[in-house]
């Protein structure tokens, strides 16, 4: 229990929980607009991992229909990130129109946008499977170029070593963070975007074009999701089509313990488990994939509304 | 301005509002009175395209409405301050004033309105930090009207201004609302009280079951019987 075991860890969960909380983002805004959860925003995760990996690597190795074939180009990492998150912008769009649309102008159950939501994510993953193969890719080591792998300083002594992918983590998360807290609380389509958010009726009296407006939280979302697919990608590996949905389900683990809906709950939400992984003793770090259950499990005891849910909070 | 032409307005298989034609010209007051449920709401919710007619037409500026939604109704000039005053109440009483004005690009324009709105309803002044939904009925009803007024409209929907307000506020709404149409804007005024109305209205229009059943002018109808009856329910 040294100072260097305490920071390490520190740096650790804070990197995964930034990732955390742009990811649950994700949900949280769409949640917001339209009371349900979109069950492909896991999917979209996992595409953006798999759109940035073939930007910037250019090829799939050796299984699925495009096995052996090469992108004519490659990008440099950060702007393949960039483009693999525009990219998985637009499949968030693709989502609203295929998905929610055409049920919420039938005036449809909540239920039933959550099960169509749930089959475009099938779909998304088996065509992922289908182009590249299930097997598990890896960034080369030079993917961020001449940057060293690893910082490492001492302190009291003993080394603590932060992963410049950490770094990246960190740093991507806390500027969407940022950004998407001046959108919504600094300009004028942040404020339409609130009142749609809180009755679609009275904010399209008011001349607020609420379909632009749902349009545009999916391209959002689908954008924190591809980002956050590409930055676990880039950190851990593409474990296969359906790594995404592992980090969903924690992903909804976060919104639910930050409290369902609100923005700074989903922050919190994803530092605390990211937080709590990072703490936890080695000699139980096989139960890693709990902690978020387990945190989940005796937070909702203590407030069953979450974290930061149920109270004057704004939604948006 | 307005014209309705044979609507028929309906939820599902309920029919709420059959075969009303009427207008509204510009510079006018007019006032659509009826009992409750008799579908006054409804016929403003058409107007500002929440719902779409079964049947009939809906013209505003000289161009049918159908096939629009809401937001660009506003855009043609239409302000609706709906019924049960639906203020955002997540948000502050400032945002919601600018919201009002989120179809306008005029800055200046706009900060000026601002003024006139706290000179109107100086409470919404002392309170424009504060979240809408904290704001007493009468204050909300306040700012959903002086919402709807900050887009400048050409024509203004008010669904029951005076509901819930004391009368001395009430009396206070209708002079401002007189004094707004004395400056140009065109009003179509819903309300339950049937006298204010009919008082403050150039001409009026009288619903029962959906059907309009009388119309003319507001001070000759006054008197009527069947207005007396829609008035009393
Ligand atoms: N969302 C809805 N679904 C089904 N029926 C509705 C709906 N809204 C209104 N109605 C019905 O349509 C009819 C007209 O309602 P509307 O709200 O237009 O009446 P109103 O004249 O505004 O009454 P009030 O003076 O009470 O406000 C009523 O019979 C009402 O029950
Ligand atoms: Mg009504």
């Amino acid at each position: 229990m040294t100072l260097a075991w305490f920071l390490q860890n520190l740096l650790n969960g804070l990197s995964m929980g930034s990732v955390y909380a742009i990811f649950a983002l994700g949900y949280t805004l769409v949640f917001s607009i339209l009371g349900i959860i979109n069950f492909a925003h896991g999917a979209v995760f996992t595409l953006g991992a798999y759109l940035t990996y073939l930007l910037s690597v250019g090829q799939f190795g050796i299984n699925g229909l495009l096995a052996g074939w090469q992108l004519p180009f490659t990008l440099p990492f950060p702007l393949a990130l960039l483009a693999g998150a525009g990219l998985s912008g637009l499949a968030g769009m693709a989502v609203e129109r295929l998905a929610f649309k055409p049920l919420r102008a039938r005036q449809a159950d909540a239920l039933l946008a959550l099960v169509s939501s749930l089959g475009v994510a099938l779909i998304l993953v088996n065509l992922i499977q289908y182009l590249f193969g299930a097997e598990i890719y890896s960034y080369p080591s030079d993917v961020l170029g001449s940057l060293p792998p690893a910082f490492i300083f001492k302190v009291g002594g003993k080394p603590v070593a932060v992963r410049t992918v950490q770094i990246v983590l960190f740093v991507v998360s806390l500027v969407m963070l940022a950004a998407l807290a001046w959108f919504i609380h600094g300009t004028k389509a942040g404020k339409a975007l609130r009142a749609t958010a809180e009755n679609q009726d009275t904010a399209s009296l008011l001349g607020i074009n609420v379909d632009a407006f749902i349009l545009g939280t999916f391209f959002v979302s689908g954008l924190l999701g591809g980002l956050s697919g590409t930055l676990i990608g880039v950190s851990f590996g593409l474990s296969g089509p359906y790594f995404g949905v592992a980090y969903g389900l924690k992903a909804l683990a976060v919104i639910v313990l930050g409290g369902l809906g609100s923005i700074p709950g989903a922050v919190l939400g994803g530092l605390v488990i990211g937080l709590g992984e990072a703490f936890l003793p080695p000699d139980l770090s096989s139960y890693k994939e709990a902690v978020a259950y387990a945190l989940l499990f005796v937070i909702l005891l203590v407030r069953p509304q979450g974290l930061l849910g149920g109270t004057t909070e704004q939604k948006v | 301005m307005l014209a309705l032409d044979d609507v028929t307005l309906a939820y599902g298989p309920v029919v709420a509002v059959e075969g009303v034609s009427l207008t509204v010209e510009q510079g006018e007051i007019v006032t659509l009175i009826g009992a409750n449920g008799a579908g006054k709401t409804t016929i403003l919710r058409a107007v500002s395209r929440l719902i779409k007619p079964r049947k009939g037409s809906v013209a505003f500026m000289g161009r049918d409405l159908a096939g629009l939604t809401p937001d660009k109704v506003v855009r043609l000039g239409l302000a609706h301050s709906p019924e049960g005053r639906q203020v955002l109440a997540r948000l502050s009483v400032l945002e919601n004033l600018e919201l009002g004005a989120y179809v306008r690009s005029d800055a200046a324009g706009v900060a000026e309105d601002l003024e006139r709105m706290f000179g109107l309803f100086p409470r919404l002044r002392e309170r424009q930090r504060q979240a809408a939904g904290t704001l007493s009925g009468g204050e909300q009803q306040m700012l959903a009207i002086a919402r709807a007024l900050m887009s400048r409209p050409r024509l203004l929907l008010l669904d029951e201004p005076s509901l819930g307000l004391a009368p001395i506020i009430v009396e206070e709404i209708f002079e401002i609302i007189t004094a707004l149409n004395r400056e140009g804007t065109t009003i179509l005024l819903v309300e339950q009280n049937a006298h204010l109305a009919m008082q403050a209205a150039h001409r009026a229009y009288v619903l029962e079951a959906g059907r309009l059943v009388v119309s003319g002018d507001a001070r000759a109808l006054m008197d009527d019987e069947r207005v007396k009856r829609a008035y009393l329910g």
